[in-house]
Order: C-alpha cells, then sequence, then structure tokens
C-alpha cells in the first residue's frame, strides 16, 4: 500500500458523466494543453497517457471533474488508457 | 509484449520475459527531448527509498548489456539516430518502455521538430503515463515489462459519481 | 676458418665498395637498385662473417703497410667487434633491400649512395681495427662519411643545423678518444689492443681512471649517452630513412662497442666506481630519453629519444656488468655484458625498421608528424605490419627480440643483493628500477608512436590518401623476419654472445647460461628462467584456442549483425581523436620540471571559444641541456677566442714576424 504522501501525489481526473454536458465538453476540450480530452460523437475521448494532472479542467468544472487518485497506470496496451466517457449531462447546462 | 521473434505464444513470452528477466534487469534510459524531470524521478529509482536494485533491476549506460530501454521526451527528430543506434545496440529480447506524458503522445503535437510520440520511432511495449510519473507508477510499469505484477489501467473507468470515487 | 673469416669480411667490404661503385652512376635507371642489391649482398657477407667470428671465437690480427711515422695499419679479428660486425650486417641488408623504392634517381642520390656504401666500409673499419691509429683513422672517417650523409637535403636549413651538431660533437668525443688511446700508448709503450690489454695491468691506476673516463665521456659522445646526446635529435629527423637507420642502428652502438672495448678488454680490471659511474649515467640517460620521447609528435625524432634510451639501458648494463666484476661476481659480469651486447643487437634491428618505415610514411604522406597522420594501417598494411613488429621489438614485448634482451638485462640487474658492498648492490638494484620505470614509459611512449599514426581515422588529406603502391617491403620485411627469429631463437644468440663474451672477459659463461637447451637462466640456476621458444609456442596456442572456442561454441540460431556501438554519434570527426600531444599530457605534468614546456597559443579573435575562428595551440619542451651546458660552454670558448683573435690581424708583415720568432726559438731549442 502505498505511503500517505502517494495519495496527495498530482493523477489524472476522474468526470461525472451526468455533469458532463456538450458544451462544457467542448469547453474542457479547449482548456487541455496537452490535447488529451477531445469531443467525438456522444463522448468525451479522454487519454489518460497524455494528461499531464496539470489541473485546469478541474479548476474550469469543479463539480465534474476531480481528482482520481489513480497513479499506477503502466499498461502493456495503449488502448486501455484511451477512455470514453458518455456525455449525460443536460444540453443547457 | 513486443512482437515475438522465436517465441510463438504470448503465454511462452510471458513466461520467457519472467524466466529471464524477472529477477535481474538491466536498464537503459534514453532521452530524446524531455524536460529531465520524468529522468530526476527515474534516478529517484535508485534511491535507499524506492531501492530498485533489490528488485534485481540495474541502470547501465551501455545497450550491450541492456534489456530494457526507458524512452522519455516526445521523441524530437534531432535524436532520430542515436535512438536508432541505441535500439540495435540492445540485443534480443528487449522491452522498449515509454515514459511520461510526452512519450505517451501528450502535451506535444508532430511537427518539423519532433515526432510527438515514442510509438513513432519505436515498437513500444509497456506505457507509463504521468508527468512525471512518480517512482511508484515507474516500479508498477517495470514490474508489469518483466510480468510480475498485472496492469490497473484497464479496469479503471475514471468515472465517478458525485458520492464516491469510480 | 680463420681465412674464411677475413674472406667474409673482405667480400663485405668489396661488396660495399662495388655498391658504391654503381651508385656513382647514380641518375642512370638501374643504378640505383644495383647499388642496394650490392649493399645488400655486403651486409650478408658481414653477417656470415660475423656469425663465423663467433663461432670461431678467438682473436687474430694482421699487420698492413705502414711507416715509422703513422705506424703500420693493423687489422683484428676479434668476438666483440663480430658481435657489431654481424649488427652491421643487419642493418646493410635491411637499408640495401629499402634502396632500390626508397631512392629516386635524381640530383644527389649517386653521391649519397657512394658516401653511404663507405660509410659501410669505414663502420667495418671501426670493428676490424687492431691498433690506434686504424682505429682513429676509421673513426674519423666514418664520423666523416656520416656528417655528408646526414647533409643529404642540404639546402635545408635544419639540414645543416642538425649535420652541425652532429659533427660538432663528435669531434670534441673524438679529441677525448684520442686522449684516452694516447695516455693508454704511452703509458703502455704501444699501440696494438692486444699489446693494450695485456700491459695494461702495469698502468698506473690514476692513469687508468683517467683514461677510463676520457674514454667513457668521448665513446658517450657517438653513443648519445646525456648529456652529450644533444646531436641526436637534431641530426635524425634531417637524414634520409635509411641514414638515419645506419646512424641509430650501428653508428651509436659503434660508441657503445668503445666504453666495451675499454671497460671490459683494454683496461682491464678495474675499481667499482667505473662501473657505478657509468650504470647510474646509463640509468639517467635511459629514463631522460624516455621521457623527452613522449613530448615529441615528429617520428624521426621520437624513433631518435627512443635510442638515447635504449643506449641508456645498454650502458646500464655494461655499467653493471663493470660493478659485478669488481664486486667478485666475473659470471655476473661476463652476464651483463652479454645482455648489453644482445640488446645492441635487437635495438640495431629493431630501430633500422623502425627508421625505414618512418621514410615510408615520409614518402607516402608527405609528412613526419604523428598529429597530421592517422588511419594508416589501412592505407599502407604491410608497412603497418611492419611498423607493428619493429614496435614490438623495441617496446620489449614477448616473443619479440627486445623482450629477451632486456629479460637478461633486468634478471641480472635484480640479482645485485649478490654484491658484499651494501651501497653497490642497492645502486644496482636501482638502476634496476629505473629501467623498469623506462620500460613503462616505452610501452606508453610507442602504444603512442604506433596508435596515432597508424589507427583511427586520417587527420589531414595527406594520410586519408597515402598510398603503398611503389614502397619498400622487401628490407622491412627482411628486418621483422630477424626482429622475430632474435626473440624465438634468444637462446641460440645468447649462446652465441656467449663466446665473444669469454673471449672479452675470459670467463665462459656457457655452461651458466643454458638449461636443457632451450631456457635462459641468468648465470645462476637459482634465480629465474625463461625460454623464449617456449614462450613463443604458448602464445600462438593461446591465440588459436579462443577462436576454437568461438567458432564451436557460438550460438547456432539466427543471428543479427549491427554496428558497432559508438555512443550514438551521428558523424565522428577525426579531431575527435587524441593527438600524440593529448596522449602525452599526463606525463607531461608530472614532470613538468624537467620540459619546462612553452606554451603558445593564437587566436583569430577575441570572441569567446568556439566562435574565434581558427586557434593555434603549440606545446614545446626547453632545451634545458643546449641552454645550460652548452650554451655557457659555447660562450666561454668564444670569449676565449675573441682574446686570440689580435693574434690573427691580418697583416702579413706580423705573420713574417711569427715566421722569425719560430725560427729562433727552434734555433735556441736545437741548440740547447
Amino acid at each position: 500500500m502505498p505511503e500517505p504522501s502517494v495519495r496527495a501525489l498530482p493523477a489524472p481526473p476522474a468526470f461525472d458523466p451526468c455533469q458532463l454536458s456538450r458544451s462544457l465538453a467542448e469547453q474542457l476540450e479547449l482548456i487541455c494543453p496537452s490535447g488529451a480530452l477531445s469531443v467525438a460523437g456522444p463522448m468525451l475521448r479522454y487519454d489518460v497517457g497524455a494528461c499531464t494532472a496539470c489541473g485546469r479542467c478541474q479548476q474550469l468544472a469543479g463539480a465534474a471533474v476531480r481528482s482520481s487518485g489513480l497513479i499506477e497506470l503502466a499498461t502493456a496496451d495503449r488502448g486501455h488508457l484511451v477512455k470514453q466517457i458518455p456525455i449525460l449531462g443536460d444540453p443547457d447546462g | 509484449m513486443a512482437e515475438p521473434h522465436a517465441i510463438t505464444t504470448a503465454s511462452e513470452l510471458r513466461s520467457t520475459v519472467q524466466r529471464q528477466f524477472g529477477r535481474s534487469l538491466f536498464i537503459r534510459t534514453i532521452d530524446t527531448g524531455s524536460c529531465a524531470v520524468c529522468e530526476s524521478e527515474i534516478r529517484l529509482l535508485s534511491a535507499p527509498h524506492y531501492d530498485l536494485n533489490r528488485l534485481g533491476f540495474f541502470f547501465t549506460p551501455a545497450p550491450r548489456h541492456a534489456d530494457l530501454l526507458m524512452v522519455t521526451g516526445p521523441a524530437i527528430r534531432a535524436m532520430d539516430i542515436a535512438v536508432a543506434k541505441t535500439y540495435a545496440a540492445i540485443p534480443e529480447p528487449k522491452i522498449v518502455v515509454a515514459v511520461g506524458s510526452c512519450a505517451l503522445g501528450g502535451v506535444y503535437e508532430a511537427d518539423e521538430f519532433v515526432h510527438g510520440s515514442v510509438e513513432q520511432i519505436l515498437p513500444v511495449d509497456v506505457w507509463i503515463p504521468g508527468c512525471p510519473p512518480s517512482p511508484v507508477a515507474l516500479l508498477h510499469g517495470l514490474l508489469i515489462a518483466v510480468g510480475r505484477l498485472a496492469e490497473k489501467a484497464e479496469n479503471a473507468h475514471f468515472t465517478f459519481t458525485p458520492r464516491g470515487r469510480a | 676458418m680463420t681465412s674464411a673469416t677475413s674472406a667474409l669480411l673482405i667480400a663485405a667490404g668489396s661488396l660495399w665498395l662495388v655498391a658504391a661503385g654503381t651508385g656513382a652512376f647514380g641518375t642512370r635507371r638501374p643504378a640505383v637498385p644495383a647499388a642496394g642489391v650490392f649493399s645488400a649482398l655486403g651486409g650478408a657477407a658481414a653477417i656470415a662473417g660475423g656469425v663465423a667470428i663467433l663461432i670461431d671465437a678467438h682473436r687474430s690480427s694482421a699487420s698492413l703497410a705502414g711507416n715509422g711515422v703513422v705506424g703500420t695499419l693493423s687489422l683484428r679479428i676479434d668476438p666483440l667487434a663480430g658481435v657489431f660486425i654481424g649488427l652491421l650486417g643487419v642493418v646493410a641488408v635491411g637499408t640495401g633491400l629499402y634502396t632500390p623504392r626508397y631512392h629516386h634517381p635524381e640530383s644527389g642520390t649517386a653521391l649519397y649512395l657512394i658516401i653511404y656504401n663507405l660509410a659501410l666500409v669505414s663502420c667495418l673499419g671501426v670493428l676490424v681495427a687492431g691498433n690506434l691509429v686504424t682505429f682513429l683513422v676509421a673513426w674519423e672517417t666514418m664520423a666523416l662519411l656520416s656528417y655528408l650523409l646526414i647533409l643529404r637535403h642540404q639546402f635545408d636549413t635544419a639540414a645543416v643545423n642538425g649535420a652541425f651538431w652532429f659533427f660538432a660533437l663528435s669531434e670534441a668525443g673524438f679529441a677525448l678518444i684520442i686522449s684516452a688511446f694516447v695516455i693508454l700508448a704511452t703509458k703502455t709503450g704501444t699501440t696494438d689492443f692486444s699489446a693494450i690489454a695485456a700491459r695494461s695491468a702495469h698502468v698506473p691506476a690514476g692513469w687508468r681512471s683517467a683514461a677510463f673516463l676520457l674514454a667513457f665521456v668521448g665513446f658517450g659522445f657517438k653513443a648519445g649517452i646525456v648529456p652529450l646526446h644533444v646531436w641526436l635529435p637534431y641530426a635524425h629527423p634531417v637524414a634520409p630513412a635509411d641514414g638515419s637507420a645506419l646512424l641509430s642502428g650501428l653508428i651509436v652502438k659503434l660508441g657503445v662497442f668503445g666504453i666495451a672495448l675499454f671497460g671490459f678488454e683494454l683496461l682491464g680490471p678495474g675499481p667499482t666506481w667505473w662501473g657505478l659511474v657509468v650504470m647510474i649515467t646509463g640509468a639517467s640517460t635511459a629514463v631522460i630519453g624516455i621521457l623527452y620521447a613522449l613530448n615529441e609528435h615528429d617520428i624521426k625524432t621520437f624513433l631518435a629519444y627512443s635510442t638515447i634510451e635504449n643506449v641508456g639501458i645498454i650502458v646500464t648494463a655494461l655499467g653493471a656488468g663493470l660493478v659485478f666484476q669488481a664486486a667478485g661476481h666475473p659470471e655476473l659480469g661476463a652476464f651483463m655484458l652479454l645482455a648489453a651486447l644482445f640488446h645492441s643487437v635487437t635495438h640495431g634491428a629493431s630501430k633500422t625498421l623502425l627508421f625505414l618505415e618512418a621514410g615510408i610514411v615520409e614518402h607516402a604522406t608527405g609528412t613526419r608528424d604523428m598529429d597530421r597522420l592517422g588511419g594508416l594501417v589501412r592505407r599502407l598494411p604491410r608497412g603497418a605490419v611492419c611498423s607493428f613488429i619493429g614496435t614490438l621489438g623495441i617496446a620489449a614485448l614477448p616473443p619479440f627480440a627486445g623482450f629477451a634482451s632486456e629479460w637478461l638485462i633486468f634478471q641480472g640487474l635484480f640479482q645485485g643483493f649478490r654484491i658484499p658492498s651494501h651501497v653497490d648492490a642497492i645502486l644496482v638494484v636501482v638502476a634496476g628500477a629505473a629501467l623498469g620505470l623506462t620500460g613503462g614509459l616505452a610501452i606508453a611512449a610507442f602504444t603512442r608512436a604506433f596508435g596515432i599514426p597508424y589507427l583511427g581515422m586520417p587527420r589531414t588529406q595527406a594520410a586519408a590518401t597515402a598510398t603503398e603502391a611503389g614502397q619498400p617491403i622487401i628490407g622491412p620485411g627482411v628486418l621483422a623476419l630477424t626482429i622475430a627469429a632474435l626473440g624465438i631463437g634468444a637462446p641460440a644468440v645468447a649462446v652465441a654472445l656467449g663466446r665473444a663474451v669469454q673471449t672479452t672477459t675470459g670467463f665462459d659463461l656457457r655452461p651458466h647460461l643454458l638449461v636443457s637447451k632451450l631456457t635462459v637462466i641468468p648465470a645462476h640456476t637459482n634465480f629465474s628462467a625463461f625460454s623464449p621458444t617456449y614462450l613463443a609456442a604458448f602464445l600462438i596456442a593461446v591465440s588459436i584456442v579462443p577462436v576454437l572456442i568461438y567458432f564451436a561454441g557460438r550460438p547456432r540460431g539466427k543471428q543479427a549483425t549491427v554496428p558497432v556501438w559508438d555512443g550514438g554519434i551521428v558523424t565522428f570527426k577525426p579531431r575527435m581523436q587524441y593527438s600524440a600531444m593529448t596522449f602525452s599530457a599526463p606525463t607531461r605534468v608530472t614532470f613538468n620540471r624537467l620540459y619546462r614546456p612553452t606554451v603558445h597559443l593564437a587566436r583569430a579573435s577575441d570572441e569567446p571559444a568556439g566562435r574565434s575562428g581558427p586557434v593555434h595551440f603549440e606545446i614545446s619542451s626547453s632545451p634545458l641541456f643546449e641552454r645550460f651546458l652548452y650554451r655557457p660552454v659555447i660562450c666561454a670558448i668564444q670569449w676565449l677566442s675573441a682574446f686570440v683573435r689580435p693574434i690573427q690581424s691580418g697583416d702579413v708583415n706580423i705573420y713574417l714576424l711569427y715566421v722569425l720568432l719560430a725560427v729562433v726559438v727552434a734555433y735556441l731549442v736545437a741548440a740547447v
């Protein structure tokens, strides 16, 4: 079990699909400096591998985004690091 | 794992890697244009707190002695020849690990100076995201590389409901 | 036997005269190769003559014409000289076979070939001289002809300077040699060498010591002992390759021959301090010689300093031999003389080969500067092989010649503990330690001398386009085989030299030299032993085994061929390599007080490094001996001459007055 200080390390974000609206998703795509977020159809394509845990997306939409707390994310398949988050939020929100 | 050369099935590859590398692995790092923070974290692996050597992993500058190539940075074009020579100098079987968001394709788009991700120039076996990945993450990645741990990313959803975590 | 020996020597001399005559037609096409072939044949006859003398192992002499004023011209066949006659033959064969492709029919070649072959004859004359007059006449002829050899490129300032240094110091030595001989001749009442040797025991000790010191310094000028060595680095680079080879291979050995002649034969047993002086001087010469060699990047100057180092080693051995003799160990004294003779022969062969190869490099690339060469092993492959064998021979690596001779010298020196006097014993062993230091430095120096020009990448266009077409190969090849043969056949050579030593010192070394035909021991069975023949066989076997293991045990599966790991460098530039001066920088730093280097640094502009344009950096060592020893002497002589100059007023009347005064004085003396 990692020691307590590890939990305080910056980690990629996790999203609440219910709070994600399309306009919010597009704003998140624009604000991510690393190109980890992009809107693809009804999904938010989230490349965990490209994320640098800068925190801008959490700053922009604190209700929909919070730190995942996961740092042990190595994988042998690059595809496992690309997540499709459904955009379920209110279109006007 | 890497494309098998003399090994036919995935399980055979896993057992070969575990047999050959599970107890002792020599790591060669190469920087293809990173900001050197990933290197700092890699260097911390040798520190007493994480102590890579107790797991049988060692760093070596000589690619001829290396089993695993750790690549950081977004693969700038100026390093093409050096990376190619280093990769060619490592004898089979070899494992390539891409370390850091830059190496995985984030941060930098491909343009005239940079490929954008290490995948463009090398066949990568293990990806370790993070900016930088902490030594815990690096250790986790290395142990995956030698088949001693199972990965966690596959089953992580990165979604949450307001009451808990995913 | 004796007549056969004389016939061989006469044949050698005649063939060289024929070569000189053929060389006189130097501008015609077949003249140069013909002269070379005759010279080589003469060399072969000389080798045969030398070997015959050693097999025969007794002295004989013959008198030729003469008159009461000059004395008789007397020749002598002496085994000690026989060793050097053999060496002379080896040098002559090598240079003779080298001549056809090295010398081109142009102006000056004819004269050079005449002088060269006459020089060979005069060296032979020095070695067969049986009495004072013959020796001195032959010696001076040899010096004069060598001077003319060095002056081959007579319009080159450096050549004139080098030749002048050679001649000046040669004459200084000659004066001292004459003095030594005159002392001996007057005190023993005879000029014949054998008679002098027989009667020298009755000469008072003070006169014998004076004669020894005069001879040591006088022959030391020729041999190149520090501080009398100054002419070598000036003269060798400017002479043609075969001239330098003759100088280093043989003529400095004539100086050694003179010292051995006086120390071991003419003067009879002497006090210990003779040997100590010789030994300490020799050890210092060896160390200083190799240190200066490490600072040189001109190949021939480097080889000249290496000659000084090896002469130091030989002289150390001679000195230790004298010490052992005086301390009551005649077997070790004879052994050290044998070791010194062996080293003279092996060094002569190796150095000749190296100088000939340096000449090839100079002709192929146009430069002698190591820092302008590189990668010659690919451009001049056969030359590189010969040069490598020569380097192994000189750096004393088994199984080649230098290893055997240096091993003998070291084993003799390390037995210094047998000397009763503690001080002498310690000094002998310290001399051994000094030679150990020079051995280590010599390996570094020759690694540099072979590695920088021959290995790596070419540093200039001249080195990259050098070609071996038309370069001599037979001469160097024969010498390379000789070096290998001398090394592997060392027991046989040692036995042959033992005969020479027996005649000279009166001690029969042969029972104390060999165990079971192929193993050499240093005069005592309980000290050490080595067999160069077995060693050579072992080295060959050991070299084959890894190859066999590789072929038997290599993996049968798929193999990938990848380039050598070079650090990932994009392109290699020749400037990334070591240069000769950077290779020897640690030595320069350590021995700063000896070199006192002067650094000359010039930049094209004051911009920071990398943007300042071309930077010129030159480092050279201070000429200590010229500045602190020779310049004061020269200035003193000039100051004295200034006093005497008024006598030469140029006025005829004054001169007539001198004549009148001389006649008056003569009458007065006659009357009284």
